[in-house]
């Protein structure tokens, strides 16, 4: 009886498994670095309709973040500023600059101006600004240096992994309360003051859920 | 060489051997089961109407090859964000505003407020400044802020069908005001809904001045206040009755249903529940009895402790036999030859009525006769009740022309132009005005409404009408108090309000309807006017505005004597002569709320049924009629209320003739009813409503007449032969089988055994705690989950709170408002008559109604036995939601860990994990999981087996509007239930941070016992349900649950639910001829677990007559 098959073909089945191994692989591996928020959204800074530098205003001018975001420790959502409050100062300060154009307008029309939105966390996920600004998270944890950030960008992955890793340990991410909107301050554990992150704690019950109740709803 | 395989032929034992059946009916092997069986998937699991495979294949190679050209999934979507242009007052993006205002129903509006976000109103909460209803809500309250959104509303005013520019529309009122200014309103009518509003009755009468030739009609097609002659007959004074339930230690309702169909129905309820609230021993002897006399079933008479079924054209008689005993005297007999109830109810029931003086109460339907009336006034008057627990305010007479005198004004010919402001007159007029061609004889008819509905069509101009929650009103509530109707959003469809239609019809200044509402009530009030009016709509209500009641009320007898001397005598009433019980559907109301989807898919309380209504028949009348069910064997122990093939109720049809007019709908078979009484529903047959409401059920409309807008009697029923009509009925079996789920007890047991409900159901042999750990404080029962004899491993319940929930099925009286109220918060779709009649209904929580009548005999639930459907049933109503079980065993069967436990107690639900298996809802015990069959969200209902490239309607963009921003909004494919509503759960939590940290206390994290709500909580008018923290013990729900009648359903399959329920208590009279010594569940759960000893002991109500 002839062969059939050639001789080489014995080892096809080997060569088969590792070609599959290595493919298999190289898509993991392509997916666990490409297909992460870390990759797709780190970085992100898109065109904003009005050139508006926030290392210029709370930056250098030192504004506070509530002056604009003025309801970040009352609700879940740290608002944009009206157009209104941007013509706050602006009526006197540059009052005919071409870049602020568009808010003139939308201050005189009250149309909005269409801001893109750069941190956007899923629909099913439900982030809540003031329970965390509130309770010594600083505005830098999940924003970045947003203070030397002429565009803004988004510095974090903000994927759930991120979340948790603060969830799990918070006592390590914690600021001192009056630290919580100054984007140069050092957490309290990074000043060494270990045993006052654990004491806020324990005093402020500090219990970050890490139930899927915390964030899904 | 060919290998061959001999398969061994099967042996005779596996032909032959045990036969196994995996459900009842296949054991039974009924043609329903054998047609299923043919089938090879269950109905709908496996088609894709309209799309055929290969068209199918076609697409989808078709949108690859687009996909990959376009490569438009590639591109990051780019999101904007939105402030405001100027800064609006108040509002904190993100965070909710709370507005008063209130719903205007008829007479009565229901004071409300109003969650919008961002200048959208997306739920309805109770106003709880407003005493009487605590801040409770109604079923339709709840559901009305679907209809703001409804795409099928009128969005334009239209002239000839072609668009009316507002402007043009004010210019044509404008006209009619100056033409008809001069002849002082001759010929011209207006026919509107009745209304309480106090500025609407001030320009009325402004009309009325300057037009004094004016004819204004009011029509409402459902009266829901008793005649007026009746109290002027008896007190002679125009007043009309106010109960006080709560005061009130025996009750006797004649027809009345007092829970449900009184203008003041929400605070009666709340009132009446007040008195039937029991937490203990001693408070047992305060519980209120109710006597109830009826035809049909309703809710009051689910909860009666004596119900007598009794047609209502009889019921004048009872009254009158009643009135009799109760006033010792005979003056009433002439009224009562043929009355068919046996004498001691009637004797037993005036004599605890005379032992209970001063705190009995004896009520009146609306629909009743002023007879009955009259009679119930003597009575309350006879018992010493009178200003203590029923009160009488001054009744405003009314200035309308009823819609007989105005088509006999269009008759004469001298009716030139007609407004008809709301209402839908062409639709629900009595049959015998034959509105519609009335309207066609008026030259020019304007319409004012706010769907282009069935009258619109025979109208020359509709005008658009606002939502109440975009128009500026006032209102009165039942007991009178003044509140705000205030707009919440700009009128979305640039639509009319009545007030400033008037206003223009008047030809006055001032049109504006806000400043004409401010202008009544500062004018009302007095004071500082700005100040009065924002003090107004911040209350939400104008205080001390409640009708006082009258001072001293003498009943005049022999001046009541006229009235019972012209009251009918009992008319025969059988299978020849039926009586006819007209009433407003539960949900539809009279039709105005048919294109409302919350409403529409929302289960009848009694019947459970959805979408349709039905001619409800007695069992009596049905067997007569030869469309009693055989019943499959799937019934373990009783044939079911009607045809069912696979959990579809397949109802005969039948056709009702009344005085020459006829009318067919389908049957449904009603326990609980008078056997010669037929119950038909309003509201339904709309022919130009919606998307909805069209076509939804049939009109009984065309069966009425004005003489007997309620009640009739000589109707006779046949069955339309071979015809049958699929209802979508959400409660397939009515029987709890002897099962111990609802347990109840009278009160006399409960008080000589304050926790009865332990010794019921198997818990009583195999309990779910062991001894030592059943004594353990409740918190600690929640946070440690003493194992008892669990498999899995426990969650660990280490959060700050333990989330519990305690239900007093004693007090629920079945309305319903916590289904459509739950359906608002969590963004709960709603699919259609088809997906409901595939049992896909999407509600989190629902009612269960049960019957039991302890008929049945042992046999009954082996084999042969009293297998029929009760006449006479006992009713129990439970709330049924995801139970959060503690050991839950839905959580153990998913395979994605998409269903766990958080650290508070609650079983909750990841949608983005959810994977579709459905075994979680296999294997859940309270069926209470349900599945997203559909985009039911996205598609739109008669275009959901369409695939995303076949013709795609999508859910209309008005809807969106409605939804909870709070919620996530399911897609196709997961798996959702009760959460407790766990966004007012983390929001009342961070709500409770955010203040403790900027009041300084950083650590004060603890959510206070009634600072949150859940949905169903908030809008229980009777206070049923209770939610909060078990970690302390102080809280309303713990407290609850210390109650001795606290138990769990199915508490002995240790899944520990976290819901647990207080049992029923009934308190019956023990010398009434119906009494039982225990409620009537308890009796089959006697017979069915202990055959030998069911048959001795105890008393059995004797078979109840008609």
């Amino acid at each position: 009886m002839s062969h059939v098959f050639p001789r080489w073909s014995n080892s096809l089945p080997l060569q088969i498994i590792l070609y599959l191994l290595v493919l298999g692989g190289t898509v993991t591996a392509g997916v666990t670095y490409y297909c992460t928020p870390k990759y797709l959204r780190v970085g992100y800074a898109p065109v904003q309709p009005v050139p508006y530098d926030h290392s210029l205003h709370a930056g250098q001018l030192g504004l506070d973040c509530r002056y604009c975001h003025s309801n970040v420790d009352q609700s879940g959502f740290a608002n944009l500023p009206t157009s209104q409050t941007c013509m706050n100062c602006h009526q006197l300060v540059k009052p005919t600059s071409p870049l602020l154009a568009v808010v003139r307008a939308s201050y005189e029309s009250g149309e909005p101006v269409p801001w893109v939105q750069v941190h956007k966390a899923p629909d099913y996920v439900y982030f809540n600004h003031a329970a965390h600004v509130d309770r010594g998270i600083g505005c830098v944890e999940c924003h970045g240096k947003i203070n030397a950030m002429p565009v803004v960008y988004h510095a974090q992955s903000l994927s759930m992994k991120f979340c948790l890793t603060c969830h799990r340990d918070p006592a390590q991410f914690l600021r001192a309360p009056a630290d919580v909107y100054n984007l140069d301050s050092p957490t309290l554990a990074a000043q060494g003051r270990a045993a006052d992150a654990a004491r806020f704690v324990h005093d402020w019950k500090i219990k970050p859920p890490e139930s899927c109740s915390g964030c899904h709803r | 060489m060919k290998r061959q395989f001999a398969h061994p032929a099967p042996s005779e034992r596996e032909l032959n051997g045990p036969r196994y059946w995996r459900s009842l009916d296949e054991l039974a092997a009924t043609p329903a089961y054998r047609a299923y069986l043919e089938r090879e998937f269950p109905e709908g699991a496996a088609q894709l109407d309209g799309v055929d495979r290969r068209q199918f294949f076609k697409l989808m190679a078709a949108s690859f090859a687009l996909g990959g050209i376009g490569l438009a999934g590639c591109r990051r979507p780019e999101a904007y964000v939105l402030p405001y242009g100027r800064s609006v007052e108040d509002v904190k993006d993100g965070l909710p505003l709370y507005f008063a205002t209130a719903m205007p129903l008829r007479r009565a509006a229901i004071p409300l407020v109003a969650e919008t976000y961002q200048g959208r109103p997306t739920k309805l909460e109770g106003n709880p400044s407003y005493a009487p209803h605590g801040g409770a809500s109604s079923l339709r309250a709840q559901a009305s802020v679907l209809d703001l959104y409804d795409p099928d509303r009128a969005t334009m005013h239209l002239q000839d069908g072609a668009e009316l520019a507002p402007a043009a529309a004010s210019d044509l009122l404008d006209a009619i005001s100056r033409k008809y200014t001069a002849g002082r309103g001759a010929g011209l009518a207006l026919l509107a809904e009745a209304s309480s509003s106090p500025t609407r009755a001030a320009l009325v009468a402004r009309l009325k001045h300057k037009l004094p030739e004016v004819i204004w009609a009011e029509y409402e097609p459902v009266i829901d206040e008793p005649p007026v002659e009746a109290a002027q007959a008896v007190f002679g004074r125009d007043v009309k009755p106010v109960y006080r339930f709560a005061r009130a230690r025996r009750i006797v309702s004649l027809d009345g249903d007092f829970l449900h169909a009184e203008p003041a129905a929400l605070a009666y309820a709340r009132d009446f529940a007040q008195g039937r609230r029991v937490t203990s021993k001693d408070e047992a002897d305060r519980m209120s009895r109710l006597y109830v006399a009826e035809s049909g079933l309703t809710l009051t008479g689910a909860m009666a402790d004596h119900r007598l079924r009794i047609a209502s054209s009889h019921v004048p008689a009872l009254a009158a036999a009643l009135a009799g005993r109760i006033l010792g005297t005979d003056a009433y007999a002439a009224l009562t030859p043929g009355l068919d109830v046996k004498p001691e109810w009637i004797a037993e029931c005036a004599a605890d009525l005379l032992a209970h003086k001063g705190e009995s109460l004896v009520v009146a339907g609306a629909h009743q006769p002023a007879a009955t009336h009259a009679l119930a006034y003597l009575m309350n008057a006879a018992l010493g009740n009178i200003g203590r627990t029923i009160d009488f305010v001054a009744a405003e007479p009314s200035v309308a022309a009823t819609i007989q005198q105005l088509a006999a004004a269009i008759q004469a010919g001298s009716v030139k132009t007609l407004l008809i402001l709301g209402g839908n007159p062409v639709y629900n007029a009595p049959a015998d005005v034959d509105w519609p061609a009335l309207q066609k004889a008026v030259p020019e008819v304007i319409r004012h409404g706010y769907y282009v509905d069935e009258t619109s069509a025979v109208a020359g101009v509709h005008l658009a009408a606002t939502h109440y929650l975009e128009s500026w009103g006032d209102a009165r509530t039942a007991d009178g108090t003044i509140v705000p109707v205030q707009p919440m959003i700009l009128p979305l469809f640039d639509g009319l309000t009545d007030l400033k239609l008037l206003a223009r019809l008047i030809g006055d200044e001032v049109t504006d309807p806000y400043t004409l509402v401010f202008n009544t009530i500062t004018g009302l009030a007095g004071g500082d006017p700005e100040k009065t009016f924002r003090r107004f709509l911040h209350d939400g209500l104008l205080e001390g505005t409640a009708w006082p009641p009258v001072g001293e009320l003498q009943p005049r007898a022999e001046a009541a004597a006229a009235i019972l001397a012209r009251a009918p005598r009992i008319p025969a009433v059988g299978a020849k002569a039926l009586e006819v019980r007209f009433v407003a559907d539960y949900k539809t109301d009279d039709g105005r709320f048919a294109n409302n989807g919350w409403l529409q898919e929302c289960p009848d309380p009694i019947t459970r049924l959805t979408w349709d209504n039905a001619i409800l028949v007695s069992p009596r009348l049905a067997k007569e009629l030869g469309i009693m069910p055989p019943g499959s064997l799937l019934q373990v122990a009783r044939a079911e209320a009607a045809d069912f093939e696979l959990g579809r109720e397949q109802a005969h049809v039948g056709e009702v003739k009344l005085g020459g007019r006829t009318i067919r709908g389908p049957l449904h078979i009603q326990p609980g009813l008078s056997n010669y009484t037929i119950i038909v529903p309003l509201g339904y047959g709309r022919t130009q409503s919606g998307r909805v409401g069209t076509g939804a059920g049939f009109n009984a409309y065309a069966l009425r007449t004005g003489g007997a807008m309620h009640l009739a009697v000589g109707a006779t029923l046949e069955v339309v032969p071979g015809q049958r009509y699929a209802l979508a009925n959400t409660q397939e079996h009515w029987s709890m089988e002897g099962r111990d789920i609802i347990r109840e007890a009278n009160v006399e047991e409960f008080k000589a055994n304050p926790a009865f409900v332990t010794a019921l159901g198997l818990e009583a042999h195999s309990p779910p705690y062991d001894e030592a750990s059943a004594k353990l404080p409740l918190a600690e029962k929640a946070a440690e989950i003493p194992r008892g004899n669990s498999l899995y491993m426990t969650p660990k319940f280490d959060g700050l709170h333990q989330w519990g929930m305690s239900i007093d099925l004693n007090t629920c009286i079945g309305c319903n408002a916590c289904v459509v109220a739950c359906q608002a918060e969590n963004n709960i779709p709603i699919v259609g008559k088809d997906q409901v009649l595939r049992g896909r209904e999407m509600h989190w929580i629902r009612i269960d109604r049960y019957y039991s009548d302890a008929r049945i005999d042992a046999g009954a639930f082996g084999g042969e036995g009293n297998r029929e459907i009760p006449e006479d049933p006992q009713v129990s109503l439970e709330p049924m939601g995801c139970q959060h079980c503690e050991l839950a065993p839905c959580e153990t069967v998913c395979p994605v860990n998409a269903t766990v436990h958080d650290n508070e107690g609650l079983n909750v639900m990841t949608y983005n994990r959810c994977v579709g298996t459905r075994y979680c809802a296999n294997n859940c015990p309270y069926k209470v999981r349900r599945f997203n069959y559909f985009d039911w969200n996205k598609h739109a209902l008669d275009a959901l087996y369409q695939g995303p490239l076949g013709h795609q309607k999508d859910m209309p963009e008005l809807l969106k509007m409605v939804r909870n921003p709070e919620v996530t909004v399911r897609m196709r494919g997961v798996m959702e239930k009760c959460t407790y509503c766990v966004q007012r759960i983390e929001n009342a939590k961070i709500q409770q941070r955010v203040k403790a940290a900027q009041a300084g206390s950083p650590g004060d994290v603890i959510v206070p016992d009634g600072a949150l709500k859940t949905a169903c909580q908030q809008a229980c008018p009777v206070e049923a349900i209770i939610f909060g923290n078990l970690l302390d013990p102080a809280s309303a729900v713990s407290q609850a649950k210390a109650q001795p009648r606290d138990y769990a359903v199915l508490g002995y399959l240790n899944v520990r639910p976290r819901t647990t329920y207080l049992g029923k208590l009934r308190n019956p009279n023990p010398r009434m001829p119906d009494y039982a010594d225990l409620p009537l569940s308890r009796r089959e759960s006697i017979i069915k677990n202990h055959p030998a000893g069911a048959v001795g002991g105890g008393r059995m109500p004797e078979t109840g007559k008609i």
